[in-house]
C-alpha cells in the first residue's frame, strides 16, 4: 500500500469531509473527527491492512498521520 | 442425561431513549451517523426506583406463564447491577415468584459472557444430577451505573432481562464449550467505585474523557479502543475453538449470533472471520446492548422472525467484562 493510498483510507475512515486536507502533517488529536469511535475505527483500518494491533502506548504517541505511519512501520508502505 | 433449552422470554423496561432524544441532549452528535455506526436507534432504559431484580422478575414471570414453576428446581441470577451485596438476588427471585423452597438459588457476577457461562452451569447441573429443571435469568441495567453526561455509554447501553427454562432431555442439545478469561484487562470495563476497594464516594470528581463524555469514579467506565484490540485478539479464535470442539465446520451451523456489543464491532469481526452476512445475526436497533441479555434476547427475536428453526445449529459467543469470554453450540429444539 502506497502512503498517499493509506491516507486517503485514513480521511474515509475518520470520515474527514474535505479529504484533501489530511496530510502527513496533520495532527490527528486536533481534528473534531478524531473521538473514541474514530480511534476504534483506526484499530480496525491498522488491523486489517497491517495485522498490527494498535496499544493505548501507541495512541499516546499518536499525534500527525505522520507519527501514526511510524508507528505502523514505514517498511510496511510501498 | 442430555439438557435442551425449552423457551426463552425477555422484558425490555417501559422508558425508551432514542436517538432523537440523546440528540437534544448532547449537541454536536448526530443520531443518524450513530445509528449508522453502532445500529442502535433506541434503548430501552429503567425509571426511578426499577432494578435489575424488577426485570429479572418479569421476564420470569413471562415465562412461567406457560410452565408449571413447582418443577423449577435451579435459579441462576446473572448479573452486575445486584439489588444487594447481599443476600442473593436468585433468593429474593425464589420467593417472589412463589417457587418451592426445596431448590437450589445462586447469582453469578459476570456481563457480556454471561448467558454463555449460564448454559455452562445449566449443563453441569443437569448432567451431574443436582437439577433438572433451571431458571436462568440474565438481567442488567447498565445505565444506572453510566453518568447522565456520558454520551459513549448512553448511546451503547440498555437494560433488559431474559429468562431461559433448561430441562434435562434424553437428547443433547447444548454443544461442547469453550471458556476464557484474561483479568489483566478487568481495568478496561469497569465500575471503579461501590466495592470494598474503593468505596462509592458522593464528593467523586466529573472528568471529561476527551470524546465528549463525563463521568466520575463511581460510574462505568469502558475503554472502547481496548475493548475492541481484545475482541479482534480474542473472538475469531473463539469461534474456531468452538466449532473444533463441536466438530462441526462452519458450513453445517445454521446461524451465529455474538453478543450485541455494538454494529461497527460486530461487522468488523463478522468480515474477519469470513463469516457469511446471512448467516451472522445482527440485531441493537431497538434494544442497544443489554450485556448478558443480548444473546437470549437475539434467539427469541431470531425464533420469533423464523430466521432459526427448530432443528438448526446455532452457535453462540459472548465476550467482554473481565476480561472473559465463552461460546458453544446450540441445537435449537
Amino acid at each position: 500500500m502506497k502512503k498517499s493510498e493509506f491516507i486517503e483510507e485514513l480521511a474515509d475512515t475518520l470520515e474527514i469531509e474535505d479529504a484533501e486536507t489530511l496530510q502527513e502533517e496533520t495532527d490527528l488529536t486536533e481534528l473534531e473527527e478524531y473521538d473514541s469511535m474514530a480511534r476504534v475505527a483506526l484499530i480496525a483500518l491498522v488491523d486489517e491492512h497491517f495485522g498490527k494491533e494498535l496499544t493505548p502506548q501507541n495512541f499516546k504517541a499518536i499525534t500527525t498521520v505522520g507519527s501514526l505511519i511510524n508507528i505502523i512501520g514505514e517498511e510496511q508502505f510501498d | 442425561m442430555g439438557s435442551t433449552v425449552k423457551n426463552i422470554s425477555y422484558y425490555l423496561p417501559e422508558e425508551v431513549v432514542d436517538n432523537r432524544s440523546l440528540e437534544q441532549e448532547f449537541t454536536e452528535w448526530s443520531a443518524e451517523k450513530v445509528e449508522k455506526k453502532v445500529g442502535i436507534r433506541e434503548r430501552h432504559v429503567v425509571g426511578e426506583g426499577e432494578t435489575a431484580l424488577d426485570l429479572a422478575l418479569k421476564s420470569a414471570e413471562l415465562i412461567l406463564r406457560d410452565y408449571d414453576k413447582s418443577r423449577i428446581d435451579f435459579i441462576l441470577l446473572c448479573t452486575q447491577s445486584p439489588e444487594y451485596y447481599l443476600p442473593s438476588g436468585a433468593c429474593i427471585l425464589q420467593n417472589r415468584l412463589g417457587l418451592s423452597t426445596g431448590i437450589g438459588a445462586l447469582d453469578f457476577n459476570l456481563g457480556c459472557s454471561g448467558y454463555i457461562y449460564g448454559l455452562a452451569l445449566s449443563k453441569s447441573l443437569i448432567s451431574s444430577g443436582i437439577a433438572s429443571r433451571i431458571l436462568l435469568v440474565n438481567a442488567e441495567t447498565y445505565t444506572s451505573h453510566i453518568h447522565p453526561k456520558d454520551r459513549g455509554n448512553r448511546t451503547i447501553f440498555g437494560d433488559g432481562a431474559a429468562a431461559t427454562i433448561i430441562e434435562a432431555s434424553d437428547e443433547e442439545d447444548i454443544g461442547e464449550f469453550v471458556l476464557g478469561t484474561d483479568g489483566s484487562g478487568y481495568k478496561n470495563l469497569i465500575v471503579p467505585n461501590g466495592g470494598m476497594r474503593s468505596k462509592y464516594d458522593p464528593e467523586a470528581k466529573e472528568a471529561d474523557d476527551g470524546s465528549g463524555s463525563i463521568r466520575t469514579a463511581n460510574n462505568l467506565y469502558m475503554n472502547g479502543p481496548e475493548i475492541f484490540n481484545f475482541t479482534i485478539r480474542t473472538v475469531p479464535g473463539l469461534v474456531l475453538d468452538i466449532l473444533e470442539k463441536n466438530q462441526l465446520s462452519l458450513d453445517e451451523i445454521d446461524r451465529v449470533i455474538c453478543h450485541q456489543a455494538n454494529k461497527y464491532m460486530l461487522n468488523y469481526l463478522r468480515k474477519k472471520m469470513k463469516i457469511p452476512e446471512e448467516k451472522f445475526y445482527i440485531n441493537l436497533l431497538k434494544t442497544g446492548n443489554t450485556v448478558s441479555a443480548t444473546i437470549p434476547i437475539a434467539i427469541r427475536d431470531c425464533l420469533d422472525v423464523g430466521i432459526v428453526k427448530p432443528g438448526d445449529k446455532v452457535l453462540l459467543a459472548g465476550f467482554g467484562v473481565g476480561y472473559s469470554w465463552g461460546g458453544t453450540v446450540l441445537r435449537i429444539e
